[in-house]
């Protein structure tokens, strides 16, 4: 019996260490694993894939292993459980752009900056950049971590056809939007869907349209308590309650306006640039996008979207290889066909010239002018402890459209909130 | 078989049930027990800073802001200080879970009951009746919750349409509103957990005994007085049995606030379970995740002995 077993085992050894030396002649390929949210619904698996391939074929030493996870929250959760029970670390992560803080303090990623050079770099926008710096080891100068690459911003959809046939033109300022969206309202139409299932995103573009942003360049700082949120705020309110445009209190949910307006349940709605291409497909009318009219004027918008991140703790060779994939990746080629497939704005200044873009863009109007609004779009709201702060600023703009608290009196309690976190970085 | 032996076998065969007792529920206990009177904050800097770390107890001193620090039962001491955010955010937590225990376990053993009792009869098609009550148990209470998020929907959804024709012209945005987030996880789970606990009455009733009903005849007992004085109190072991699963499972079900409130950036709707997720997953407070993890085999400890000293007592 014990014979047996010896032999047994002998024959399972046997038939394993041969496959153990097959993988290890494999492995002289260096794999470059990517961790991907899947955050719109465009075929992203096969675009990516797709990019893996032409890019192995042209760099036949590298193996691309998407990994697709999820939502951007399930990215950043899987990679630090990896890092902490010490699993196999990817070698690049798209995390969202916001996540910059938590990410390299938890040293879930590394800098670029032995790899981006200057001239690589000047081609990004530079409202991409805004949340790409973070001076970690105070040197008093930030280090880049994230490398924009599917980045979007808030836009105002408007049903063009519909405006046109009552005689109405798109709104440039509060007041035209507020009295447009009255206008178009009927009883079974909402003039204006304004989500606020995930407010502060959508609410940024008011915010600085008022003149004032939530945050500034710094990492501790924020302003909730400013005179112009306060009015962007009571703005919101009025949208319901002087005007009667939109639902009343906490109504709207992120995934059900883009729905709601090619329905032509909702004449105007405030979305993502990502659910353009989902909306030109499905729409039976002219659509119209901008960006968020100012209070006295002008265009505001917010960047949004995800960056792509080095993580910690991989060797030179993994990294060297995944540099020139990100590289490639971020080539205008790709970025401009990464757009026109999923929506995403591209990230390179000169990717706009290729002829691909332009053809896109004679068919669709749009899509240009999405893209435009990256000229007037602010930094996006990312400080220490956002998880916790974002919190607290969701819960009191809650409060306000639930009639719970004035704005003045929820501001103040945000800001109040919100330092008591951020103090302790000061 | 030597003397030795036998008094040694019986060991012998326990120890791999020890084994996996000890590696997976004694260990995890006594580590999470250790690990909340500890502060760290891995999403925090390694800088050292002057900080009391805003525990109470907690002496201001040059600290690293992420540690680990040793801070003894400071977790605790701020569980019960609503001037901290631990504090509040219990607060908040332990009555939203005290709520949605209270309403969702007693209707749906009610519910159960009623259905029970209807279907046990035996009339034509009455297995499709209790395939209907049964159906919603087969499904995972992930789809569960993705159907209802679907019958929420505002304008269209089937239980925003049924309030209106009831006359109801509140807000109806369910699963992202603050004020009626809990009370759509409420509704979905006793939706998903009345078919379950059904299972358990209509078993109870069909081992009643005939004779008691009979007597209950001969004494002209109507079918009401028959429910209340007879079925009821003859199934009160089903219920106790019952009552411990619904709360044990009030306690351990957070799936359907993942996938319905998650939207809902407020703590309006957080029950126990799931800001031990929260803190441990999305905001990496570690100490406080433990503490409340902590707090939370407390109280599942109390309800199982409680459940176990009752059922002893009546099985005498």
């Amino acid at each position: 019996m014990y014979r047996k077993n010896l032999l047994i085992l002998a024959l399972l050894i046997s038939l394993i260490v041969p496959a153990g030396l097959v993988t290890a002649q494999d492995g002289e390929k260096t794999v470059v694993e990517i961790y991907f949210p899947i955050a719109v619904d465009s075929p992203i698996t096969e675009i990516l894939n797709g990019y893996a391939e032409t890019f192995e074929a042209a760099h036949p030493d590298v193996d691309v292993v998407f990994s697709f996870e999820g939502a951007y929250g399930d990215v950043k959760t899987k990679l630090l459980n990896t890092i902490e029970g010490g699993g196999d670390r990817p070698a690049l992560a798209i995390m969202l752009a916001t996540d910059i803080y938590d990410l390299r303090n938890a040293d879930a990623i590394q800098s670029w900056d032995a790899y981006a050079t200057e001239d690589y770099l000047a081609d990004f926008a530079p409202t991409w950049m805004t949340n790409s710096y973070y001076d970690f080891d105070g040197d008093g100068e930030g280090e880049l971590y994230g490398l924009p690459f599917q980045r979007s911003t808030v836009l105002l959809y408007y049903n063009q056809t519909m405006l046109e046939e009552n005689g109405l033109a798109a709104p440039t300022t509060w007041e035209e939007l507020a009295t447009t969206a009255q206008a178009l309202t009927t009883d079974s139409r909402w003039g204006i869907l304004v989500p606020n299932s995930w407010p502060y995103w959508v609410f940024q573009p008011f915010a600085a349209g008022a003149g004032q942003n939530i945050v500034s360049e710094s990492d501790v700082d924020v302003y909730f308590d400013e005179q112009g949120i306060i009015d962007a705020l009571q703005y919101w309110l009025d949208l319901f309650q002087v005007y009667g445009a939109t639902p009343e209190g906490v109504q709207n949910n992120w995934g059900d306006a883009p729905g709601a307006f090619t329905d032509g349940n909702a004449a105007m709605i405030v979305h993502s640039t990502g659910s353009l291409p989902g909306i030109l497909g499905r729409a039976e009318f002219e659509v119209g996008v901008s960006a968020l009219p100012g209070r006295e004027g002008g265009f505001y918008t917010v960047t949004g979207g995800g960056n792509l991140y080095l993580v910690e703790g991989i060797d030179d060779a993994t990294a060297a290889a995944a540099w020139e994939f990100v590289q490639w990746l971020t080539m205008p080629e790709q970025t401009i066909d990464w757009s026109i497939q999923t929506g995403y704005i591209n990230t390179r200044v000169s990717g706009f010239e290729l002829e691909a873009w332009q053809t896109y863009v004679a068919e669709n109007p749009q899509a240009a002018q999405a893209a435009a609004t990256i000229d007037v779009a602010v930094r996006e709201f990312s400080v220490q402890d956002l998880g916790e702060v974002r919190n607290i600023f969701h819960a009191e703009i809650l409060n306000v459209l639930n009639g719970a608290a004035t704005p003045a009196e929820a501001m103040e309690a945000a800001q109040t909130g919100a330092d008591e976190i951020l103090s302790i970085y000061r | 078989m030597t003397q030795l032996s036998r008094r040694f076998l019986p060991i012998l065969l326990i120890l791999p049930t020890l084994y996996f007792v000890f590696m997976f529920t004694v260990r995890p206990t006594y580590k999470v027990l250790n690990d909340s009177q500890e502060y760290y904050y891995p999403s925090r800097p390694d800088r050292v800073r002057p900080t009391d770390l805003q525990l109470p107890g907690i002496e201001e001193a040059p600290r690293s802001l992420r540690g680990p620090h040793d801070v003894g039962w400071a977790y605790y001491r701020a569980l019960f200080d609503p001037d901290t955010r631990e504090g509040e955010t219990f607060r908040q937590v332990m009555s939203n879970t005290t709520q949605y225990v209270l309403i969702t376990v007693p209707i749906s053993i009610l519910l159960a009951f009623v259905f029970a009792v209807l279907i046990n009869r035996p009339l034509r098609g009455i297995g499709l009746a209790r395939m209907a009550f049964f159906y919603p148990t087969m499904l995972p209470l992930v789809s569960a919750a993705t159907i209802w998020i679907f019958f929420f929907t505002p304008e269209y959804g089937i239980w925003n349409t049924a309030l209106r024709f009831f006359g109801y012209h509140g807000a109806e945005n369910w699963v992202i509103n603050p004020n009626l987030a809990l009370y759509s996880l409420m509704i979905v789970a006793i939706w998903k957990n009345a078919g379950y606990f059904m299972i358990f009455y209509l078993a109870g009733l069909q081992n009643l005994p005939d004779d008691v009903f009979e007597a209950a005849d001969l004494d002209g007992a109507n079918w009401v007085q028959k429910m209340v004085y007879v079925t009821f109190p003859l199934l009160r072991r089903t219920t106790l049995f019952v009552s411990v699963i619904a709360i044990l499972s009030a306690f351990q079900n957070i799936d359907h606030a993942l996938v319905m409130t998650y939207e809902l950036a407020t703590g309006e709707a957080d029950l126990l379970l799931y800001e031990v997720y929260q803190q441990r997953f999305e905001f990496r407070n570690y100490g406080f995740a433990n503490t409340l993890t902590v707090i939370m085999i407390l109280i599942l400890l109390t309800l199982t002995f409680t459940n176990f000293v009752l059922s002893e007592r009546r099985g005498e």
